[in-house]
């Protein structure tokens, strides 16, 4: 069999895998929709949420890092001074950003180890957020396109 | 051999990657071979013998209005919403849905076509990887690494805003990862490949260096009463916002020169030009500089054939299209020795005038001193036009180019 059809297979049995295993683990081992304290669903239930968000959420806040310290350490050759209208602070800012991203993501994963719903519900809040904002924002582009085509087309 | 060349935006007057896959896929053509392109929008004019396979997307990065009547809900298909959510947040998502497409037309052409080798042309995507599961030789020309026009940016005062836009816009994990997976590496220049091997950890010994062509029976030298050399002329053709262009110490260059010169400038009528336009006004240089904006091939030749000098104050090339230019219609150089640019212009006063980079004061002698000796001034743009003919030819490109192709065909079987 080509390597590529193997790997192909072995992709589709490890999703359908942590597909099962998530479904198990966050819906059936304890019944999602009576659980009223996060304290008392068993560990796995938790990390099975926890481990996707937080793979996009530390995602999220590495780039942010890695821009923050892509500014903050770029060497380039000075501009003219001619061109030099006001005193550049983004490299104080990118230091900013570094920090605030870093100690967020400390925060978060301090969270994810003590099993805080607010580790996981404030993130996941966000990326939902920002998900169904732009597919509001498509909503909104559709119902104001125009209907027709033009003549030509 | 049936080759298949890819680029992610087809049409010439998009830029050099259009003109290199116009010219290479004509030569091709002429050399014998059979020839697909995979191309993306705007998409390139009809060659004759070369088959087109389109590959559309919906633009997200610069148009507003992107909701097609005809098919209002396609922004919801998968692709496409990643598209819109990555351009939304300031990436550049062409590049890589563009390969995961090409991999699908791919895919679906494997039926009917066995290609020999495919050749991409400057767009290293996740898909690739894909592509390279299907087993035939796949090469890639990088022009330059991106990490260049990245660093060039940051050497301009700009917000920490726009800074930010910069480090997402440009794809270079993406490219470096894929790049460094591809079975050859072509690239127009030693310079460039350099620059690779910095940039992206490609060894020199995976990189071919093949030269861009000029068609010199496109840009030639017109003669005549209707194309006289105007006094102090002088021309730039690039993007003016393109800041690897230098165009900000030619300004400034401008008020450092002995002569009144007067320049003009051919930049396809960016369509944001902002940054520029200011500059001209703070240095006062208004009466001295005409915008010609987009303007037809025929012009541009005619319009070299009425200046003296042409100028090319790049901090970075990759080749230079331009100067080439330039150089193939007979006209004096004078151009920065950032990048491959010293490859292209070649001896220093025979075929052209090198400068170093980001230096003002070197590029208004070299004004000056060219304006004040004209008999040297059109010495050395014959000596020019020569080297270009003799150096810079699509004929050269595509046999050098099939040569490589047999080189990947042959260490793959």
């Amino acid at each position: 069999m080509p390597r590529a059809r193997i790997l192909g297979i072995f992709a589709c049995v490890i999703s359908t895998v942590l597909l099962a295993v998530f479904g198990y683990y966050a819906y059936i081992l304890n019944d999602a929709y009576s659980i009223s304290n996060v304290q008392k669903i068993a560990a796995e239930t938790y990390y099975a949420v926890a481990v996707p968000v937080g793979m996009v959420t530390i995602g999220i806040l590495s780039t942010g890092f890695w821009v923050g310290m892509t500014i903050l350490t770029i060497k380039v050759a000075p501009p003219m001074p001619e061109i030099v209208e006001k005193k550049d602070n983004s490299k104080f800012k990118a230091f900013l950003l570094c920090l605030v991203t870093a100690a967020l993501a400390g925060l978060f994963i301090y969270g994810v180890i003590q099993q805080y719903y607010l580790a996981i519900a404030i993130p996941a809040t966000v990326i939902t957020l920002v998900l169904l904002g732009m597919v509001f924002w498509v909503g909104v582009a559709i119902i104001t396109a125009r209907s027709t085509l033009y003549k030509e087309k | 051999m049936k080759i298949c060349l890819m680029s992610y935006r087809g049409n010439p007057y998009c830029g050099g990657q259009g003109i290199y896959l116009m010219y290479l896929a004509r030569e091709l053509v002429r050399l014998g071979h059979e020839v697909h392109a995979i191309v993306g929008p705007p998409y390139p004019f009809p060659i004759e013998g070369v088959t087109y396979h389109y590959v559309s997307n919906h633009n997200y990065f610069n148009v507003k209005d992107f909701v097609k009547p005809d098919k209002p809900f396609a922004t919801f298909k998968p692709l496409n919403f990643y598209e819109y959510v990555a351009s939304r947040f300031g990436i550049f998502p062409e590049i890589e849905t563009f390969s995961i497409r090409a991999y699908e037309k791919l895919k679906e052409l494997s039926r009917t076509h066995t290609f020999d080798i495919i050749h991409d042309n400057q767009c290293l995507g996740y898909g690739f990887l894909l592509i390279k599961k299907l087993g035939i030789p796949f090469i890639s020309t990088i022009h330059h690494p991106l990490s260049i026009d990245r660093t060039t940016w940051f050497e301009y005062p700009s917000s920490f805003y726009l800074k930010m836009k910069r480090v997402l816009y440009y794809p270079l994990l993406m490219q470096r990862f894929v790049s460094k997976r591809m079975d050859l590496i072509v690239t127009v220049s030693h310079d460039s490949a350099r620059e690779i091997t910095k940039a992206f950890g490609v060894p020199l010994s995976k990189q071919r260096v093949v030269y861009n062509g000029m068609d010199s029976e496109i840009f030639y030298p017109m003669n005549g009463k209707y194309h006289k050399k105007e006094k102090n002329s002088l021309i730039f053709v690039g993007n003016v916002e393109d800041r690897k262009k230098g165009v900000m110490y030619l300004l400034k260059a401008l008020t450092l020169t002995r002569n009144d010169v007067n320049l003009t400038i051919v930049d396809g009528g960016a369509p944001n030009r902002n940054f520029v336009p200011r500059w001209i006004d703070k240095f006062g240089l208004n009466d001295k500089i005409t915008f010609t904006g987009k303007i037809t091939m025929d012009r541009l030749i005619s319009l070299y054939s009425k200046t003296q000098i042409a100028l090319s104050p790049s901090l970075y090339e990759g080749f230079g299209f331009p100067a080439a230019e330039a150089m193939a219609c007979e006209l004096p150089v004078i151009a920065a020795s950032g990048g491959a640019l010293p490859e292209v212009i070649g001896e220093h006063m025979k075929t052209g005038y090198l400068v170093p980079p980001r230096d003002p004061q070197a590029l208004a002698d070299a004004i000056d001193f060219l304006i004040e000796n004209p008999k040297l001034r059109e010495k050395m743009g014959k000596e020019a036009r020569k080297r270009v003919l003799h150096t810079f030819t699509w004929e050269n490109a595509g046999r050098e180019m099939e040569a490589v192709y047999r080189e990947a065909i042959d260490a793959h079987s």
